[in-house]
């Protein structure tokens, strides 16, 4: 697990222990991955018969600016370099929707990419990166695309239901843009994580958005946390500076490739959200 | 007389139909295992009435597998099936290779007519080897219809004939046959002739494509397309035939492959083809609706699945890009019980818990849900209050609506139908 310090990563470790499955768990103490050193300390830390989860990413919160991007580019790139050199028997790269096109209001696997964003961009390329690279080794790569993650141990502040709980519960207040009418599919980081280790288990290869196919909007996950929170949170309503887009998600290849996978409805994600951070209204 | 080479669906029909009409009819196969079979009453093909059709013709037709019998012909028609690549590409080359053996095999002065579909260009290609022998060669459009290719057979809306000069008088022995249908010819240049064919299937398409997007929105509104469609059909500019029912995506072979010649076409000639694009999305899309319905409404315990239909509609043996496939192929974890009145379980689902039932009721006994993926007559006859005796939940998946809505209501039967939506 490359990345197992992250959000995303402490709860793939923590779903996969237990499981019988060794793992070895890589944070950013174990290696700076932005610098060129990190090539070498991988590659002695993977084996051939390995599969490697590749998640480490310096998130929007930490910089939407050039050299963010650069970093992060730098960060794949020598992630790729030990991956082609150790040619592990199977890697799975967790990018983002961010890569779309910010216009597709439906979103499946075949949508063009054309991302607005230096993170969206940065996912793209490193998609790129390793399609060519592991590719041209023969190594098996499949790429998860996951919307907009929430969980208890959420440390971005992103505008959803993690900043939702964090200022209902200290301030009492839940700030929208507008009436929060944007829809957006929420998966719980989860469920992300029983896809990861699904992909693991069968090798899956190519490329699958995680999602629930299941929209709603800011506003109504506004006013569930309120409810899950109580004591009189109130609802903000502020002037929204872009026009109202959605986005949805088409789970269809999801369905096919995993089956029996259930996502979690949101209504319970969150309040097992709100169990983890002891909300108790 | 009449020769009909290549006795696919499309050749084996028009045969029938050509001696019905009152002509002497030589059908020609180089498979003799197909002879023998037509001789022995076993049809590669299913279609309401062909045993019927076959029996009026059968004084007036004979079949061989020796392409001298065509020597005795003044029209022969070519009617190879044209194979068609996952992705919708034709391969033309068995008809050129027919064209070529009927030639050498019949009388010169012959007319040879391809009724297969090929690309714009083609049949005028192909002519100076024809004419090496002495014959001549046109084209027709020919629009089978799966499960109506016998009406449409003998009563065609007109023809529409390919000539290498369109000014010039058709053959009189192909006029003469011709106009034994009552009906319209229309002839014209071979390539607008072979585009006259692909521009049907593309309005056909474009049609099905809007109706199947806006039944979605029905579905998501709380309208219903059932009660919108009428309304469309008295505009006379959409009419009374237009495709409006909704389905699950574009079905079948033919409207696949001239999707992907009209982007082969475009591509080549650097012309716009987005929409062609988007009705291939919107077929992809729509062609999963059911396994996201079902995935959406099944109950977390759901263990076992019936499911009616596996043609890719009704009337027809053909599994080729069918619904009923996809979703079962889609299904692997869970136990299958199946049928469909004529189509044969398709190698695809090898490997499959899946039993084939003998009934559709059959079908349902212990399932969990059952999904209605083909909408054949009989199945329109089974008791809602029967079927819900048998599953062990009310839930129906009827995209095409084959069960009446009252008696699944009254049956307490949750059946979900394309294109209808619940108000809120």
């Amino acid at each position: 697990m490359i990345g197992a310090g992250g959000f995303v990563g402490r709860t793939v470790v923590s779903q996969l222990s237990g499981t019988g499955v060794e793992l070895v768990a890589l944070g950013s103490r174990d290696a700076d991955l932005s610098s060129p050193a990190a090539v070498g300390i991988l590659q002695d830390r993977l084996r051939a018969d390995d599969a490697v989860v590749f998640v480490s990413a310096l998130t929007p919160d930490r910089g939407k600016d050039i050299a963010t991007l650069m970093n992060n580019l730098a960060m794949g790139a020598h992630v790729c370099a030990a991956l082609s050199a150790r040619r592990p028997s199977h890697v799975v790269y967790i990018s983002s929707d961010a890569v779309y096109e910010e216009r597709a209001a439906l979103v499946n696997e075949s949508t063009p990419c054309d991302p607005p964003s230096f993170h969206g961009t940065m996912h793209r390329v490193r998609e790129r990166m390793l399609i060519e690279q592991l590719g041209a080794a023969g190594v098996p790569l499949a790429v998860l695309r996951p919307s907009l993650l929430y969980g208890a141990e959420d440390t971005h502040n992103g505008y959803g239901p993690n900043r939702f709980f964090r200022t209902a519960i200290k301030d009492k207040k839940i700030t929208l843009f507008g009436g929060g009418e944007e829809q957006r599919d929420h998966v719980a980081v989860e469920d992300l994580a029983s896809i990861v280790a699904a992909t693991l288990r069968t090798r899956a290869t190519g490329v699958l958005n995680v999602a629930t196919g299941a929209s709603r909007s800011f506003g109504d996950i506004a006013r569930l946390i309120a409810r899950l929170v109580g004591d009189g949170v109130q609802i903000e309503e502020r002037p929204r500076a872009s026009a109202i887009t959605h986005r949805h998600f088409d789970p269809t290849a999801m369905l096919r490739a995993f089956p029996e996978f259930r996502p979690m409805p949101l209504e319970a994600g969150l309040g097992r959200m709100a169990d983890r951070l002891g909300v108790h209204p | 007389m009449i020769g009909f080479a290549g006795l696919t669906h499309l050749g084996f029909v028009s045969s029938l139909a050509s001696a019905d009409k009152g002509f002497d009819v030589i059908g020609y196969d180089p498979r003799k295992a197909t002879i023998d079979g037509i001789a022995a009453g076993r049809f590669e093909v299913s279609e309401p009435g062909l045993e019927s059709l076959y029996a009026r013709a059968k004084p007036r037709v004979t079949f061989s597998a020796d392409p001298a019998a065509l020597a005795g012909c003044s029209v022969v028609y070519i009617a190879v099936d044209v194979p068609t690549s996952p992705d919708g590409r034709s391969d033309v080359a068995p008809v050129r290779e027919l064209v070529t053996s009927v030639a050498q095999a019949v009388r010169p002065g012959t007319i040879l007519v391809i009724l297969s579909q090929v690309h714009p260009g083609f049949t005028r290609q192909l002519t100076p080897a024809v004419e090496a022998f002495g014959c001549t060669l046109m084209y027709q459009v020919e629009t089978l219809i799966f499960g109506r290719a016998i009406e449409r057979a003998l009563h065609p809306e007109r023809f529409i004939v390919g000539c290498a000069d369109p000014a010039a008088a058709l053959p009189s022995a192909l006029r003469s046959y011709l106009d034994a249908f009552g009906c319209p010819v229309l002839p014209m240049r071979f390539e607008s002739a072979e585009l006259a064919k692909i521009a049907i299937n593309m309005f056909l398409v474009s049609s099905v494509s809007t109706t199947n997007m806006l039944a979605e929105i029905c579905e998501h509104v709380g309208a219903s397309w059932s009660e919108i469609a009428p309304a469309l059909r008295l505009d006379a500019r959409i009419g009374p035939k237009a495709y409006l029912g909704p389905g699950l995506g574009i079905g079948g072979s033919n409207l696949g492959r001239d999707m992907a010649t009209v982007e082969m076409l475009a591509a080549e000639h650097g012309t716009d083809v987005e929409l062609v694009r988007a009705w291939r999305s919107n077929s992809r899309y729509r062609r999963d609706w059911a396994l996201r319905v079902l995935h959406a409404r099944m109950p977390a315990s759901t263990r076992i699945i019936a499911v009616w239909g596996l043609a890719y509609k009704e009337d027809t043996h053909s599994t080729f890009n069918s619904p009923a496939v996809e979703l079962l192929g889609a299904l692997r974890p869970f136990a299958l019980r199946v049928h469909d009145p004529v189509a044969s379980r398709p190698a695809a689902l090898d490997g499959f818990d899946l039993t084939v039932t003998a009934s559709p009721l059959e079908a349902c006994e212990g399932a969990d849900v059952l999904a209605i993926m083909t909408a054949w007559p009989q199945f329109r006859a089974v008791e809602a209050h029967e079927i819900a005796r048998r599953l062990r939940t009310r839930l129906v998946i009827d995209p095409f609506g084959v069960l009446p809505e009252r008696a699944c209501g009254e049956a307490g039967l949750i059946a979900l139908r394309l294109g209808d939506g619940t108000p809120s």
